[in-house]
């Protein structure tokens, strides 16, 4: 299907319409998502960011589909998602997003490779062609020659590789890290967002939550939260902050070029960390 | 494929934690090991008892006379038992009846016994020994062959000579480098012949012969009786099957006749036959086998309860890990089977070693008693998917309950 958010020719990656998701606690109903609406193309480079609980991980797991919506509309690569159910969302989790977590979540008693090779396992393809993908995966992130190390062998920023090895090998449509580099130094971090800017280079679609602002930096785009919407966001065109609600359709319009730097921001410094 | 990604990951996951996995699994090693080792027991008796026990102790086409039962199945009546103590002692008169009764009978013995502390030659002795007192004809109802030296004649008999023919085991003890024929022996006082050597029975029942002495039956009377001229059975072997239970039938009525018993008088002896002794093994056989299912089943829920609760805890343990697999797009039934699997693999072990033990204290039991042993397909078999099963369903729960874990705060949690 196509999704008809005015006159492009490009379907965007993700469109989000009235996007709500309420937790009841109790007696209390908590809006986390209180009707977000946003558009990311191919190849964008968005990063989230918003105070805590401010719903940027709520909306993280529904971009991820690890959870569904209460109500509104959740398109994802031309597929409608809100309404699938658990099965058929574990499947899309499988091969259209790829995750990164603050914590890396590698397996500690398995080999990178095979860490690697854990999201084709259930995909169900093959044991020799599950080596050669997580083996040229690994290679993206230049770890070819740590192949059969455990995570314990690894430093902080290699395991973070074997992880974002991970969230490629089986070719996502978009790539979601989460706080990617909160657990590493700051020489580390800038080196694991030279593999997510290089990534960005070679086409790949990246959403970023994050609270850092140098690592926000880097995205071409970068939508804040506030109590569970959309409180502004920059567009790479015009860098400047917009107000919802006509977001859609000026997202729509910003479809990114992979040359150019990471957009400065008016409410952030701009630069990698020193 | 994903099968054995599976059982590898299961593996895996046994491995690394092998002192836990080893705990874990004792119930089901100690149920598994169990019920292997009764059952190989049990068959090992099944088979001895078909193939040897009732030839050996019996002698084919063969049934005696005795005083009263010896050997009681089922439920006890105290009331015949205690009648049977008035029973009148089986005395020579009763072996002629028997003769006159059933002329075409192949042999006819009879003997006494009595149990002595020991037996002894030189500076060597056996203890607990039996000395058989036997008619001439002993050695032939019995089946039992003579190894070196010769059998008891008539006229041993006759004369009351003090002459013994010695069990195998007997002559090992006695003669560790010596030949035993013609030399001296003394057991209860009185000095006997060695005149020859029965042949090792072995087994279960090879204690009743190897670890006795025969002596004539007179001879007998003369010297370790307790109380003389008592007879503890007479054996009667017919040449054919089917002259079995007409023999049976004639001596009951001649004795019941010498002895005038009224028709409605119960027998004052005990015809004995080997399906006595067939009946006492099937009614043992039964029992364990009654009891088995029950003692094992206990091991095995037991051993299931346990699995469980390790599951479990090994599902608290790796939450993170199944918000994980989620996250990369595990569905709930990966996430089930990989858990049932562990739980079967774990549990298959725990079978397959309890089959080992099971096995090896069979051997043992084979080795260091006299009760054989027969490892059974079916018992193994029975055990390996005994093992499966108990993992199977003490595997659904925790595995159910991991493949519901919501993979967002499955990843959260710490």
């Amino acid at each position: 299907m196509t999704v008809n958010t005015g006159a492009e020719t490009v379907a965007p990656m993700i469109v989000t319409r009235d996007l709500k998701k309420d937790y009841v606690m109790g007696a209390e109903t908590i809006h986390a998502l209180a009707g977000v609406d946003c558009v990311i193309q191919r190849n964008e480079y968005v990063a989230i960011m918003g105070p805590s609980g401010s719903g940027k991980s709520t909306l993280m797991n529904m971009i991820g589909c690890l959870d569904s919506p209460t109500s509104g509309e959740y398109i994802l690569n031309n597929q409608a998602v809100q309404d699938l159910d658990d099965d058929e969302l574990a499947r899309i989790r499988n091969r259209d997003v790829g995750f990164v977590f603050q914590t890396f979540n590698l397996l500690p008693r398995a080999t990178s490779l095979h860490n690697v090779e854990l999201p084709l396992i259930y995909a169900g393809v093959s044991s020799k062609e599950r080596r050669k993908r997580a083996e040229h995966a690994l290679d993206i992130v230049q770890l070819a020659d740590r192949m059969d190390h455990k995570p314990n062998e690894l430093s902080g920023g290699q395991r973070q590789r074997v992880a974002i090895a991970r969230a490629l090998v089986n070719d996502p449509s978009i790539v979601l890290a989460d706080e990617p580099t909160g657990n590493l130094d700051s020489s580390t971090s800038s080196e694991i967002m030279d593999v997510f800017d290089k990534l960005h280079e070679a086409g790949q679609t990246i959403i970023m939550v994050t609270h850092e602002n140098d690592i926000a930096a880097h995205a071409n785009r970068v939508i804040t939260l506030i109590d569970g919407k959309i409180s502004s966001q920059t567009t790479e065109t015009s860098n400047q902050i917009t107000q919802p609600p006509k977001v859609v359709l000026e997202a729509a319009s910003a479809i990114p070029s992979a040359s150019q730097p990471p957009a400065p921001k008016s409410t952030s410094p701009t630069g990698e960390t020193p | 494929m994903r099968f054995w990604e599976g059982i590898r990951l299961s593996l895996q996951q046994i491995r690394a934690q092998k002192l836990k996995s080893f705990f874990s699994l004792l119930g089901i090693i100690i149920g598994i090991t169990f019920l292997i080792a009764v059952i190989t027991i049990v068959e090992g008796m099944n088979s001895y008892v078909r193939d040897d026990f009732a030839g050996s102790i019996f002698g084919v086409n063969t049934f005696s006379v005795v005083r009263r039962q010896q050997i009681v199945t089922g439920r006890v009546d105290m009331e015949a038992r205690q009648r049977q103590r008035r029973n009148p002692e089986l005395r020579m008169r009763d072996v002629g009846v028997v003769r006159a009764a059933v002329p075409y009978a192949k042999h006819i013995s009879y003997s006494a016994t009595t149990e002595l502390d020991q037996v002894r030659y030189q500076q060597y002795n056996r203890r607990n020994i039996r000395v058989i007192g036997g008619s001439a004809e002993y050695e032939a109802v019995q089946g039992w062959k003579v190894q070196s030296g010769r059998g008891l004649t008539p006229i041993d008999d006759q004369q009351a000579l003090n002459v013994a023919v010695i069990g195998s085991n007997i002559e090992e003890r006695l003669f560790p480098t010596t030949s035993s024929i013609d030399k001296q022996i003394r057991a209860g006082g009185y000095r006997f012949r060695v005149v020859g050597v029965f042949e090792k029975q072995g087994g279960l029942a090879g204690n009743l012969r190897d670890a006795a002495i025969l002596i004539p039956f007179e001879t007998f009377q003369r010297t370790v009786a307790t109380r003389r001229q008592e007879i503890d059975v007479i054996d009667i072997k017919v040449s054919e099957d089917h002259e079995l239970d007409p023999a049976i039938v004639e001596v009951e009525g001649a004795l019941r006749s010498d002895r005038r018993l009224r028709p409605a008088q119960d027998n004052n002896f005990w015809i004995q036959t080997s399906s006595d002794l067939l009946n006492a093994w099937e009614t043992i056989n039964r029992i364990l086998m009654m009891a088995l299912p029950a003692l094992v089943g206990i091991s095995l829920v037991v051993g299931g309860i346990v699995i469980m609760n390790i599951m479990l805890l090994s599902v608290t343990d790796r939450t993170r890990e199944i918000g994980l697999r989620k996250s990369l797009g595990a569905k709930r039934r990966d996430i089930m089977f990989q858990f049932l699997t562990e739980a079967s693999t774990l549990s298959i072990l725990g079978a397959i070693l309890g089959i080992g033990t099971g096995i090896g204290l069979a051997e043992i039991v084979d080795r260091f008693s006299p009760l054989p042993a027969a490892v059974s397909a079916p018992a193994l078999i029975t055990g390996l998917f005994l093992g499966l099963g108990v993992g199977v369903v003490s595997g659904l729960y925790p595995a159910y309950r991991a493949s519901k874990l919501n993979p967002i705060e499955a990843l959260r949690f710490e």
